[in-house]
């Protein structure tokens, strides 16, 4: 169902990166704020919120919530692993369009900084300790080398991914990893080998930070922000896996690719939309691999073509279809929750035409993609509308 | 010496080390779909009550890959580096575990077959084991 009357108030976000000193309420709190800073509200505006973090301990989104006052609104938990901010985004644009709430908060926070081994889960007890020694980077690296044995891909073509989006990360102001040189495909190559054939630089890094996203009946947008471009999102789709045979059942995986393309062309239904209409995407990069993977699974080419598409340089900025244009995962960051509402928050700057010298010339269109681990992926599209 | 496993219900012990660990999966009466590990309701036909069968002990490597960080793995102290692998059965089910043996003998396409690992000696005195796939000596992809 097309997403219908709603657009983003504000956004806000805390700059993702090493934030260890700081509590996550404050970072949630300053989120929150800067979110309602560029809303023009204070939380007496706000009908409902949806709080989101997949670090241990419960109850800690209704209590970062107090941070930002005490108004007796509803608040629910939201947590879908990697894909938890922006699904917190699809119920808080649903809650509107409903016609449940006129304003809504999705509030997502992290520390990976705190997590046992920089983003991995405890050991755990029964079922889990059968793999609990596997690192991530495993099974996105299983999925890389199943593509060079079926494809000819190549570690350059990961490496080609990987340095395009260390070089946009530069040009964003909140990207955790901001170098101070042209990153090259030689240098992510000549990093450390992680998991075969993935280096050091073709994984995101094990971050904090907290990010708020502020949506809202659109003629009460347009009542308070006269003149701006309004961003209204028109589609947000959440799946989990369809049955396949041989679908891996023990160990945490990543999800099988029709996942992706499924809940892409669910968004692409509900909003009218085809991937020919997207002008740029942000999708899950924790690992170089993945975006070259999800070329094709949302469409923007055939399958087989993904290599083709970073070797022409058609996903970097200037290109016809820039993907990542914050840095995505492997620059801005991912500390987990807050991971969607950052995309949400460089697509508002995007379509705004508010993107310094990152901005996608005449950008109107864009897509927000994100799987989950378990598995779950969303997809939500978004439209730029002129003043 | 006796042998546990880490976990009760994923695959057998055998008495004797010589005999080859099976996995324990399931098989739905109605379809006729294998899975692991064990199930109640059939994920394709959506019937229940599927019965207990035993898998493997060989399979296929459908993908693999080398971890050389292993940082989970330094708590245990036991590994530096350690394969990562998903072997498909030869009635169906996919399995991630992790795979004995070094970078070199790994190939995708390659015979693999079921082997149980010593994680540690609990208090009873028994070794407490875990199953990983191995390739299987001298088979070329």
């Amino acid at each position: 169902m097309r997403l219908a009357g709603t657009a983003v108030a504000g956004s806000g976000i805390v700059r993702f990166g090493d934030h260890r000193p700081r509590s996550t309420a404050e970072l949630a709190r300053d989120a929150g704020l800067a979110a309602l800073h560029d809303a023009g509200m204070t939380l007496a505006d706000v009908d409902e919120a949806f709080v989101g973090y997949i670090q241990p301990g419960s109850l800690l989104g209704v209590r970062a919530m107090k941070e930002l006052g005490l108004t007796g609104l509803p608040v629910t938990h939201v947590e879908n692993a990697s894909a938890t901010g922006l699904v917190a985004f699809r119920e808080a644009a649903w809650a509107v369009a409903s016609g449940r709430a006129r304003v809504a908060m999705a509030l997502a926070f992290d520390k990976m900084t705190e997590m046992a081994g920089g983003g991995g889960r405890s050991r755990g007890t029964g079922r889990d300790q059968l793999d609990a020694t596997i690192l991530p980077a495993a099974y996105f690296a299983l999925w890389a080398q199943r593509r060079m044995h079926d494809r000819g891909t190549k570690p350059e073509h990961f490496a080609a991914v990987a340095a395009k989006n260390w070089n946009h990360g530069a040009h964003c102001p909140w990207s955790d990893r901001q170098t101070d040189h042209v990153v090259t495909v030689e240098e992510v190559l000549a990093s450390r080998l992680v998991s075969e054939p993935l280096t050091a630089m073709m994984a995101c890094p094990a971050d904090d930070g907290a990010a708020c996203v502020i949506v809202a009946a659109e003629d009460l947008v347009r009542g308070r922000q006269p003149g701006r471009r309004l961003v209204r999102p028109v589609a947000s789709v959440l799946r989990s896996e369809t049955y396949s045979p041989g679908h891996t059942f023990l160990g945490p995986v990543v999800g099988p690719a029709s996942m992706t393309r499924d809940t892409a062309a669910a968004a692409y239904e509900a909003a009218g939309l085809g991937p020919e209409d997207v002008d740029l995407a942000l999708c899950h990069d924790a690992f170089a691999n993945e975006e070259l993977e999800y070329y094709e699974l949302l469409g923007f080419c055939a399958e087989g073509d993904g290599e083709r598409l970073v070797e022409t340089g058609a996903t970097a900025l200037g290109g016809s279809i820039p993907f990542n244009t914050d840095g995505g995962l492997i620059a801005r960051g991912h500390p987990g929750g807050p991971t969607g509402l950052a995309m949400v928050h460089e697509i508002v700057h995007q379509l705004r035409g508010a993107a310094g010298d990152r901005q996608v010339e005449g950008a109107r269109t864009a897509l927000a993609h994100l799987v989950g681990g378990g598995s779950v992926c969303t997809v939500s599209l978004f439209e730029g509308v002129g003043s | 010496m006796a042998r546990v496993p880490i976990e009760d219900g994923y695959f057998t012990v055998p008495d004797d080390p010589a005999d080859a660990p099976r996995l324990l999966g399931s098989r739905c009466t109605a379809c006729g779909e294998h899975f692991f590990p064990r199930r109640h309701v059939c994920a394709r036909c959506l019937a229940e009550g599927c019965e207990n069968v035993l898998l493997g002990p060989r399979g296929r490597l459908w993908t693999w890959t080398y971890v050389h960080v292993p940082l989970f793995a330094k708590k245990d102290a036991r590994v530096d580096a350690y394969g990562v692998g998903q072997v498909d059965l030869p009635e169906g089910p996919r399995v991630q575990a992790i795979l004995l043996g070094g970078p070199d003998d790994f190939r995708i396409g390659i015979d693999m077959e079921l082997d149980l690992e010593t994680l540690r000696t609990d208090d009873d005195g028994r070794e407490v084991v875990i199953f990983r796939f191995r390739p299987v000596d001298g088979t070329e992809p």
